[in-house]
């Protein structure tokens, strides 16, 4: 496993500097059944469809896509990670398709209309708001379900 | 992400997610996690490999027969990462300075010739992928080069993009000119390594070359967001190097 304690300095001193957020009694959501699953996915890669405003570097906002769109641009502030992934394939960072095919399968119940992305290098304290008015618009879609994929 | 977790899950929207530092993971304890070892930037694995990413999907929604929380779990696979570093390095000895600058024009015209040479294969990438993540920046391609130049120069130019900074808009082009060489690259070569397209770019193309010449610059410039973005490890790819880059504390963070 990669330990903090065994990344190179500069990233170590970095991630174990960070102040992280601590959820006073967290709440626990029973899941749907597998089948009545609508599941939207939030990243944050700080993608965008093309022509969307870039995020800023801390930016607490947040960027919709629809699930057919695949021109998306990354103006993501940091540049630690491997940019070749996604470049390839869309899917290795949000995979649209898989769902897609997932509820084909039967395997969830579909999978959402919209999905969301925010700059993973913002203090997430300071995205709540952001993040609660896309869980508003998930709940008008009929969204349940969440899935949360970093970069 | 561990920390939106549970504004959505607070919301009555069930959650899962994956991650790559365990350690953040188990302090934020979001409902439901599923640590990856993978280098960052892979969430799902592999590109164009759906059985793989297919099994990641599968490993994180296992998570929601879960009766109660919060449950993290270890994916059953690692792609290893090398040195404890979860993405390529710059070599810490690799430094440029103001005084490599030398002839710009003429680094300009191979920079130049080395885009047109990989344009064919470019396009053949776009063809074959139908997307392209280029143009970030929104600027056209062969204009790529020549605005960082103007920052080697020691120049701030006016930003071409209404509403953006000439900086801001500096690092959206540095990471289309990254991208245009390594879409290419992949597409290409049939190569997914992300540490022989980090060698290849920033070590041995003429555009790395650029663009380390640009970071010299950065480091002795009295504009204190060009010095940001090297302290911060924002343009060269120094956040996993073994010490910072000469010069800074990398204490911008």
């Amino acid at each position: 496993m990669t330990k903090i304690s065994e990344m190179p300095a500069v990233a170590q001193s970095f991630i174990s500097n960070l102040e992280l957020p601590v959820a006073e009694n967290p709440a626990w959501t029973p899941p749907e059944p597998a089948q009545q699953r609508r599941i939207s996915i939030v990243s944050t890669a700080a993608v965008s469809r093309r022509g969307d405003k870039p995020f800023s570097w801390l930016a607490r906002d947040h960027r919709v896509f629809h699930k057919t769109d695949r021109d998306l641009i990354m103006t993501h502030v940091a540049v630690e990670f491997d940019r070749s992934a996604w470049q390839q394939d869309l899917n290795v960072i949000i995979p649209l398709d898989r769902l897609e095919e997932m509820a084909q399968n039967d395997e969830i119940g579909s999978i959402a209309d919209e999905h969301y992305s925010f700059m993973g290098a913002a203090d997430p304290v300071t995205m709540e708001k952001s993040a609660r008015e896309v869980a508003g618009k998930m709940k008008q879609e009929g969204v349940n379900t969440v899935f949360l994929i970093p970069i | 992400m561990c920390g939106l977790a549970h504004y959505f899950e607070s919301e009555g929207l069930a959650t899962v997610l994956v991650g790559f530092v365990r350690e953040h993971m188990e302090a934020i304890n979001p409902p439901r996690s599923l640590f990856l070892d993978f280098p960052m930037g892979r969430g799902m694995g592999k590109p164009n490999d759906p059985e793989f990413q297919n099994k990641v999907i599968r490993a994180a929604f296992d998570l929601f027969e879960a009766p109660n929380g919060p449950v993290l779990e270890n994916f059953s696979e690692v792609i290893p990462v090398r040195d404890g570093r979860m993405g390529y390095a710059l070599p810490p000895e690799l430094v440029l300075s103001t005084s490599d600058i030398g002839d710009m024009d003429g680094l300009l015209s191979e920079v130049a010739a080395e885009m047109e040479a990989l344009r064919p294969d470019y396009e053949a990438a776009i063809l074959s992928r139908g997307r392209t993540t280029v143009g970030a920046s929104e600027l056209s391609i062969k204009d790529f080069a020549p605005f960082v130049a103007e920052f080697v120069k020691g120049n701030i130019p006016n930003s071409p993009r209404k509403g953006l900074p000439a900086i801001p808009l500096l690092k959206l082009v540095v990471e289309d000119l990254e991208a245009y060489y390594t879409e290419t690259r992949t597409h290409r070569d049939r190569i997914d390594d992300l540490e022989l397209m980090g060698r290849w770019f920033w070590e041995e193309t003429k555009a790395g070359r650029l663009l380390l010449l640009l970071e010299a610059v950065s480091v002795a410039s009295d504009n204190k967001v060009m010095l940001q973005i090297v302290e911060m490890s924002l343009m060269a790819p120094r956040f996993w190097s073994e010490g910072p880059l000469p010069g800074t504390s990398a204490a911008g963070w």
